[in-house]
């Protein structure tokens, strides 16, 4: 009860301050005023003081409910937390310069897609095609870039991703954009299924310093950890061995597959070569992911001025009906000599 | 007249009419719809410099603390995302270097508040991919940025290139002036202040000397008055023998650059006072954005019923007002007020 009082409001609180004015029909009427000789002629009886009282009663309800209405009361909105299927996706986008070129490591021309454009238009079907999803966007080059906060307006998501296919910047910094990705799930539950999603086109190495450091968020967190890998054609793979020494330097992308690997979350890698080859890595994340998940829901706030005019109204009808059965006592007495005694209760006490 | 009905001649007293009026009037509420309308709304590119001078600390918070202008220039764009009309959208760039770098396409601004403000409360310096701070390079890209979105553009920033420009020459502006609408928000005091210096873990080790920033630009031909400078060689010392000395260390809002900028770029200038206020001056030169709106009339038949009912009250009271049939004789000598 409390709770639901609580949750009422009005949009225009000052017109509430016209509500003093619902005590005029305790000073006013709008029953003619009829002029008599004597108090004595119209002896108090019950039935006319329960017709006075109602009288009242209803200018006051008319009043106040036009008052009320005019305020706009409504009822807040509230929040209700469901379960639905889904998952807590932080999506890491690589905005080097390289990512502008296409998969044959050109600049588009004509029909050719960049991978920043394949990526965008696949990760914004992604975006929105499970209704329950939580997403956040990180970007990185040379710095991590916060695009998006964890949230669950697929709209605003999309709208970052959009933006993905713009130039992009110099560098490929990984480390540092792994560490704000993670910290893009913030302090919820271990309950959630959390994913992690690195898309690039190449890799860094990641420095010894701060690999430990990144190891243990990665073990605090433990979200399930897929890289899509745009390779480009004829660069090195994931798996590829360099032909010369194989330190980080010569083969960053293989280096950071053993640094993932190492990491004792679960961990998949996607090397897509193609825009089809994205689609499908993406839709067979989207199997993985399926966990129950909290989500909320907005109910919208409902607008009670519906009411406040409705009690307005039965009270202004109470009027209308008074108004129109009164009779002028005098002027009736002039017009037929005797008026019959019980005709008027209403009229006498309402005057 | 006393040959009436008593009916009929309730029928046709004022106090009546007007009840009955008040009582169509609110019974019309339960049937009237909203009314369709348009509504301006905005849709603007808000690019915010991130470079080093915007973390000089020349603005006082609320509380009376020094508050730096990226935290003040994030402030006032969260209090405009809030104060615009829903259905407005914004999309939001940074600059450092010399070019904008898109965050997001623009988002609407009520049901993707959370969002929008989520974002706009974790922008950083520290997101800067480079330290230089061609402002006019990056003003005139995000023109063009703005113009590939749609939007009218919100470019907040101190003025203060880095390094300076050379003496006389600055970049031309190729697109026409105009064709984007919006606003250059000056961010920082007038006075000047020390610059907060980083190290390269992010801490904060002190403030940029004299001697720590390129004060004059050396490239290209010599300034005019170049000749008038001690030593100066045309061919060995074409800038003079001595040291430049300047207050590029030092950071204040370059108003009459920006306003030079905003001339050529058709834009208009503003300066930041604060944390909020951004709006009406955006407003005023931005392009009005039709939104479906819709205005509920309900409030105006409530008002007009409102009135009727405390006129049909307050008749009696005001003789001015009394427009009832004439009542011959009805002199009242006594009046029955309550039982």
């Amino acid at each position: 009860m409390i709770d639901a009082v609580s949750r009422l409001g009005v949009s225009t609180p000052w017109v509430l301050w016209l509500l003093p004015l619902a005590l005029v029909p305790l000073v006013a009427s709008s029953q003619r005023v009829t002029p008599v000789p004597a108090i004595a002629a119209a002896p108090s009886d019950g039935a006319s003081r329960i017709v006075g009282c109602m009288l009242r009663t209803s200018g006051i309800f008319a009043i106040a409910g036009l008052v009320l209405a005019l305020a706009g009361p409504y009822r807040h909105g509230e929040t209700v937390t469901r379960i639905g299927i889904g998952a807590q996706v932080s999506i890491l986008v690589d905005r080097s310069g390289s990512m502008n070129e296409t998969f044959a490591g050109r600049q588009p021309s004509g029909e050719e897609e960049s991978k920043a454009a394949a990526s965008r238009r696949i990760l914004g079907d992604f975006v929105g095609s499970r209704a329950h999803d939580l997403f956040a966007v990180t970007a990185f080059s040379t710095a991590p870039m916060l695009v998006v906060p964890m949230t669950d307006r697929h709209e605003a998501v999309r709208a970052a991703i959009a933006a993905i296919d713009r130039p992009g910047l110099d560098y490929t910094n990984v480390a540092r954009g792994l560490a704000m990705g993670l910290s893009q799930f913030g302090v919820q539950g271990a309950s959630i299924s959390r994913a992690l999603l690195l898309v690039s086109d190449g890799a860094a190495v990641i420095d010894p310093r701060v690999q430990g450091a990144l190891r243990a968020e990665f073990a605090r967190i433990r979200p399930n950890l897929y890289w899509l890998f745009l390779r480009t054609k004829g660069s090195a793979g994931i798996a590829d061995k360099p032909t010369g020494e194989d330190t980080p330097q010569a083969a960053p992308e293989r280096h950071l597959d053993l640094f993932f690997k190492s990491l004792g979350t679960p961990y998949r890698a996607f090397e897509a070569e193609g825009p089809q080859a994205v689609a499908d890595a993406i839709a067979q994340i989207e199997r993985l992911e399926r966990d129950p998940i909290p989500y909320t829901e907005q109910r919208p706030r409902r607008d009670l001025s519906g009411f406040a005019y409705g009690l307005s109204l039965l009270g202004l009808l109470a009027l209308v009906a008074a108004k129109l059965a009164e009779a002028d006592f005098r002027r009736g007495r002039a017009r037929a000599l005797s008026p019959p005694a019980t005709e008027a209760p209403q009229r006498r006490l309402a005057a | 007249m006393s040959a009436l009905h008593p009916i009929a001649r309730n029928l046709r007293d004022r106090r009546f009419q007007g009840l009955a009026a008040a009582s169509v009037l609110v019974a019309a509420t339960f049937l009237a719809r909203p009314l369709p309308l348009t509504r301006d709304g905005l849709e603007v590119l808000a690019v915010l410099d991130i470079t080093g001078s915007m973390n000089v600390r020349d603005y006082v918070s609320a509380e009376g603390r020094p508050t730096s202008r990226l935290e003040t220039a994030k402030a006032a764009l969260r209090d405009l995302v809030a104060a615009m009309p829903c259905g407005s959208r914004m999309a939001l760039g940074l600059f450092t270097e010399r070019r904008p770098f898109l965050l997001f396409t623009p988002i609407e601004v009520c049901g993707d508040f959370a969002p929008l403000d989520g974002a706009l409360a974790s922008l950083d310096w520290r997101m800067a991919w480079e330290g230089d701070s061609r402002v006019s390079a990056g003003l005139f890209r995000s023109v063009e940025m703005a113009a590939s979105l749609g939007t009218d553009l919100v470019f907040v920033t101190d003025g203060q290139e880095a390094p300076p420009l050379p003496i006389g020459r600055e970049p031309a502006f190729e697109g026409k002036p105009g064709a984007v609408r919006g606003l250059i928000v000056g961010a920082g005091a007038y006075g000047l202040s020390p610059i907060p210096r980083f190290d390269d873990r992010g801490r904060e080790t002190g403030f940029y000397g004299a001697g720590d920033v390129q004060q004059e630009n050396r490239f290209g031909p010599p300034p005019a008055d170049a000749e008038g400078r001690e030593g100066y060689n045309p061919r060995n010392a074409p800038f003079g023998s001595g040291a430049a000395t300047g207050t590029e260390h030092l950071s204040s809002v370059r108003e009459p650059y920006l306003k030079s900028l905003a001339d050529r770029t058709g834009l208009a200038y503003a300066h930041l006072d604060g944390p909020s206020g951004l709006l009406d001056p955006l407003r005023a030169v931005a392009t009005p954005r039709a939104l479906p709106g819709s205005l509920d009339i309900r409030p105006f038949l409530g008002a007009a019923a409102l009135l009727l009912l405390l006129a049909a009250f307050a008749e009696p009271r005001l003789g001015v007002l009394r427009l009832g049939l004439p009542r011959p004789g009805a002199r009242p000598f006594f009046t029955l007020k309550k039982v």
